[in-house]
Order: structure tokens, then sequence, then C-alpha cells
């Protein structure tokens, strides 16, 4: 007896040396991908290294995070009319006219420009940063990820519901649906980016023109107006697909028999939607949610591709510092600052998940 | 109205939906197709026309020499064959190595598997800008060329996703098999390549078709990577920057049908296995 619980034990210690060789080939290859290199890039993060350069690289503590993310808030004071004494008003547009932001925000110990001017209760207010073009590139993902996966869920619930229903040709329309996922997005950012032309060789301006909306001359990707839009349209092409397969697994998930239930006592579709298939499918929206949001977050094909240099999002402005302007502490310290925000998002993902293991 | 017109209605609705949203998702595609088609001049053509027209007659006119041109272009040939070895390698090393932790996560039994579980999800979000810097500095300090770097850090993505829906696929094979073999006398890792690995056969084809579209689309590493070194470009590197060969314009019908030709192998891919794509798609992200 004792001695077959020993040779149970030692088996057990077996299967425990086992898995942990098993395991090692992947470990391994994270810790020198992955673990490493973010460890090299939070030291970077703190100095002011110049990739390929002859300066000797220093230790400058916070400095790159607090150019990154110094921000000011500061209120604009109107023009005073110097004959009445009172806030100068354009006589053209009867609108107030106001000093230059510049003038108000400060140049000690940090240089401040302006990021954003907003107008809120009859006053103007500038916020201006030590790096506006970053936190333009925040607020602008920022925007495009909450826009952008709103209405993927939207979409993509309807796009579920549609190739969930009962008709020829199902499989082939959704062989249909992955060809937007499926398409590399280097090459639907070329394609978008073309049909998307400032004139009426683009397919959109000649497809307003054609109804008469529109001169046939909109700068879909010049104008800042349209720029994020552009980018939104774009992306809630592409991504759909893949929020409409994840709900399709959510919406197969709910037994049959509930709806029948609910046609024996005469609810509507539209109630059996919002009373039985979307409570149903909570779980499954959370979690792509989450992911999807993660996802958005660090787009870069999209905006490197089609706005370039015009326009950033949080990953393609890190790209631009690290390859154009060669500051591989500073492109580090904006590595850092993406990673703790997405951290967030993840441990919320796996927060949602949950793991189920049979740990003994 | 009975309730056979309201069927009707029903079912003609829904094909307007279908139809609708069928238009939808090919619509960048058929202008891609349509541009492909058309000469520098048919381009310039203001309206644009919806299928490539002769300039003065208004015919319809094919021009095929985009691809001709594409296709004797040495810039995307390379590219091609670059894609290709890229994406081969990284599917199989991130199958051969994932199929190893997704054994040990999903079969054996040892301490600390909740945390090693939690790892490798958290590993399969990792994102690939925040490491950018570091994994350059690295690459240009072993001064490695830019394809195996490529190969090698693709695994970043690929292998941690890998692993996760492998083990999924492992946890399912009943116990039974596994301790049959043991009782036979089979070692752990004969039990595991002999008998278990068989059984996810097709597990491992559809997280290879995933990962193989994975590293073929991929672009922030192969952009970074490549950027002193043309000759190892991939092609979604190439098609977003396209070199303009003759003149001085953007040649987008040639870009256009560039485009084309990389996404032909997706697009059969998508079609050929359309079941095993949605349901490994699905196993990544939903619990089932």
């Amino acid at each position: 007896m004792a001695k077959s619980k020993a040779s149970l034990r030692n088996l057990a210690k077996i299967e425990h040396r086992v898995a942990y060789w098993f395991l090692s080939p992947t470990f391994v290859i994270m810790l020198a991908i992955a673990i490493y290199p973010l460890l090299s890039v939070v030291y970077n993060s703190f100095t002011n290294n110049v990739f390929a350069s002859s300066q000797p690289t220093t230790f400058v503590q916070f400095n790159n995070y607090c150019s990154l993310l110094n921000l000011t808030f500061k209120e604009v004071p109107p023009k005073v009319d110097k004959a009445t004494g009172k806030p100068a008003i354009d006589p053209q547009t009867g609108k107030t006219q106001y000093q230059s932001a510049v003038s108000v925000l400060p140049r000690q110990p940090y240089r401040y420009k302006q990021a954003f001017q907003v107008d809120v209760a009859g006053k103007r207010y500038v916020i201006g940063a030590t790096d506006p073009e970053f936190i333009r590139a925040v607020w602008d993902t920022m925007v495009f990820a909450v826009v952008t996966v709103v209405l993927e869920l939207v979409f993509g619930i309807i796009v579920a519901l549609i190739i969930n229903a009962n008709f020829i040709g199902r499989g082939f329309m959704r062989a249909i649906i992955l060809v937007p996922w499926a398409i590399p997005t280097a090459v639907s950012s070329q394609m978008w980016a073309y049909m998307l032309q400032p004139n009426r060789t683009g397919f959109f301006n000649t497809l307003f023109w054609h109804l008469g909306l529109g001169d046939g001359q909109m700068p879909f990707l010049s104008d800042p107006a349209y720029q994020l839009p552009a980018m939104i349209l774009i992306d809630v092409w592409k991504t759909t697909p893949f929020m409409a397969l994840l709900m399709l697994a959510g919406l197969q998930l709910i037994p049959a028999d509930i709806y029948e239930a609910a046609n024996v006592d005469g609810a509507s579709a539209v109630r059996q939607f919002f009373q039985l298939t979307l409570p149903l499918l909570r779980g499954t929206i959370a979690v792509a949610l989450v992911f999807r949001t993660l996802d958005a977050l660090r787009v870069f094909d999209l905006f490197q591709i089609v706005l370039g240099q015009a326009r950033f999002s949080m990953a393609s402005y890190t790209y631009y510092q690290l390859i154009q302007n060669r500051a591989m502490g500073y492109s580090s310290a904006s590595s850092v600052v993406i990673f703790v925000v997405l951290s967030i998002f993840a441990v919320t993902y796996m927060y949602t998940l949950g793991i189920s293991s049979d740990e003994c | 109205m009975n309730v056979k017109t309201k069927q009707l209605m029903n079912r003609i609705l829904l094909w307007i939906l279908i139809l609708c949203m069928a238009v939808w998702m090919l619509l960048p595609f058929y202008w891609a197709v349509n541009s492909s088609l058309k000469s520098e001049n048919q381009l310039q053509m203001m309206p644009a026309t919806f299928a490539p027209r002769d300039t003065s007659t208004q015919q319809v006119f094919f021009y095929t020499r985009n691809y001709a041109s594409v296709l004797t272009n040495k810039a995307f040939v390379r590219g091609m064959l670059n894609s290709a070895m890229v994406a081969v390698s990284v599917t199989v090393l991130a199958l051969a190595i994932g199929a190893f932790a997704g054994f040990a996560l999903g079969k054996l039994r040892y301490r600390g598997k909740t945390a090693t579980m939690y790892t490798i999800l958290a590993m399969t979000m990792f994102p690939q800008i925040a490491v950018l810097s570091g994994l350059y500095a690295i690459i240009t300090g072993l001064q490695l060329a830019a394809i195996p770097s490529l190969m090698i850090t693709y695994l970043l993505f690929s292998l941690p996703f890998t692993a996760w829906v492998l083990t999924s696929f492992f946890r399912e094979l009943p116990m039974e098999i596994m301790q049959s073999a043991q009782v036979d006398g089979a070692s752990p890792f004969q039990t595991f390549y002999l008998i278990l690995l068989p059984l996810t056969a097709p597990a491992l084809a559809t997280t290879g078709l995933l990962t193989f579209i994975g590293a073929w689309n991929e672009y922030l590493f192969a952009l970074t990577f490549t950027s002193v070194e043309p000759d190892a470009r991939t092609l979604p590197v190439i098609i977003a920057n396209f070199p303009a060969q003759f003149s001085q314009q953007v040649p987008f019908g040639e870009i256009m049908a560039a485009g084309i030709i990389a996404s032909i192998p997706l697009i059969v891919l998508v079609f050929l296995f359309q079941r095993r794509i949605v349901a490994g798609l699905t196993a990544g992200a939903v619990k089932g």
C-alpha cells in the first residue's frame, strides 16, 4: 500500500516535469521576443537614446514621459475693444474675437503648444501640450476606438442575425463576409484610399456626383473633418465580419426551444430580439467589446498607410518617432504609455473571460 | 394579411438585406478589380466609369497590362516569395511549439497551471507596438537579416494564439485515450506524438490557417524591420509603398492589380475552409 502511494507520487512528479518540458519552448521564446524587449523598452524610455547617432545616451528620468503627457488647460481671454473696454466682436460674424491661444500657454519650464481649442458656455479654452501631436493621436485613437467598436457591434449583430437565418447559399454568404476580414489591411487600405480620391476618379466622389450630392471634389482624406470618419468607415467595413462571427457563435449557443416557447406565447420578433436574444448574448458581447477595443486602440496599418504623417494613431506616432526621427528613447516612452493603456483593457478582458483549469 | 403573404414578405426582406450586405462587403473589391483593368488614361476619366471603358468610344475595354507589369515586377515577385516563406515558416514553427504547450496545458496536471494559462492568454493580447523599438534594437544589434527576424518575431502573436486554441482542443480529447497509452507503456512524448497529435489534426489545420493568414497580412514588423533591407520586403509592405516604376504618378492600376493578386490566396483559403476558419476564430475569443 505504502509502495503504491509512493509510486503514484512519483508518477505525479514525472507528469509535472514533463509538463514543464513541454511548456519550456513557448516560454523561452516569449521571454526572448516579448519580455526581454519589453524590459529594454521600459529602460530606454528613461533615456534620450537616439538610434544610430554619435550622441552619448544619458539617463533623463521622466523627461520623455513629461514631454509626451504634459497637459495644461487655460482660458483664452477675449480681445478687448480699446474704445469701449468690452470684449471685441467681429462686426461681420457677430462672434467674440479672442486673443491668440499661444499667449496664454506657459513657456517655462516646458514650452506648451496648442493641442485643441474648445468653446464651452460662451468661453474659449485651450488645451496645451508639450507634444500636441501625441495628445491628438491619443484623442483620435480613443475616438476611433469607441466609435468603431460601437458601430461594429451594431452591424455585427445585424449581420449575424442575417447569416443565422436559413436560406439557400448560406455557406457561400458566410465565405463572402470573410473576404473583408481576410484581405491584408495594407491592401484594403490602398483600395479604400483609391475609392476616396479627392476628385471624380474616386468611387465615392463619382457616386455622390451622380446622386447630385457634393461637387465631386470632396477631399475625404486631406480635410481633417473627414479624416477620422473615413478611417472609421474603412475599419467598420473591415472588422464587422469578425464581430459578426463572434456574435454568430453566441447566437448558436442559444437553445432554439426558448424561441418556440416565445412564439407560442405570441411574442413579436422585435420583442424576442430585445427580451431574449440580446440578454442572452450579453456574455458574448462583453467579451467581443473588450477584445475589439484592444484591437482598435493599437490600430496602425490603416492610419500609417492612408494618412501617413497627416494624422497619427498612437501606434503610428510611435512608429514615426522610431523610424523617421530615430528617437529610440522617446518612442519607447510612447510604447510604454500604449502598453499601460492596453494592459488595463487586457486585464478587464481576462476578468470577463475567466479561466477554468483543473489545477491540482 | 394572412400568414403566407407575411412569410413571403419576410423572405423578400431577408433577401434584400442579404443582397445589400454582399454588395457592401464586396464593394472595395469590385472597385479594385474595375480599376486594375484600366489603363492610366482610363483611370484619369472623370467621372470614373463603373466598368473599364475606352476613353473615346465608351465601349467596355479591359486593359490587362497592369497584371502583366505587376507579375514581371521583380520587387513584387520577390515580395510574394518573401511573404510565402515567412508565413509558411511561422505557421510551422508556431504549430510545432504551440502543440507542445497546448498538450501540457490541456492534458497534463502540474503546479502553477492557472498562472501559465493566464500568461498565455495575456500573451495573445500582447501589443506588437509595445516592443517595436526593443526588438528593432535587438535585431540591429545582432545584425540579424530581416527575413529570419520576421520568422522569429511573428511568433509573438502566433505562438500564444496557437497554444491557446490548441489547449482547448487537447482538453476535449478523452482522458482514457491517454491513460490507455500510458498503461501500454508509452512515454509522455510518445503519447503526445503518436496518439494525441494525430487526433488534433483538424485543430492543427484550423489554427494553421489562421496563423498563416495573420503572418501573410502582418505589416508593422515587416515595415520596420525591412526599412533598410528592401529586398526582404513582404507583400503588404510592397503594396502599401508601391514603387512607381515608370511614371511620376502613383500607379493606382498596378497597385490594385497587385492588391488583388496578394488577396487571391486568402480568398481561396476563405472559400475552401470557411467552416474551419469560423470555428478557429471564435475558439480564440469566445468561451465555448
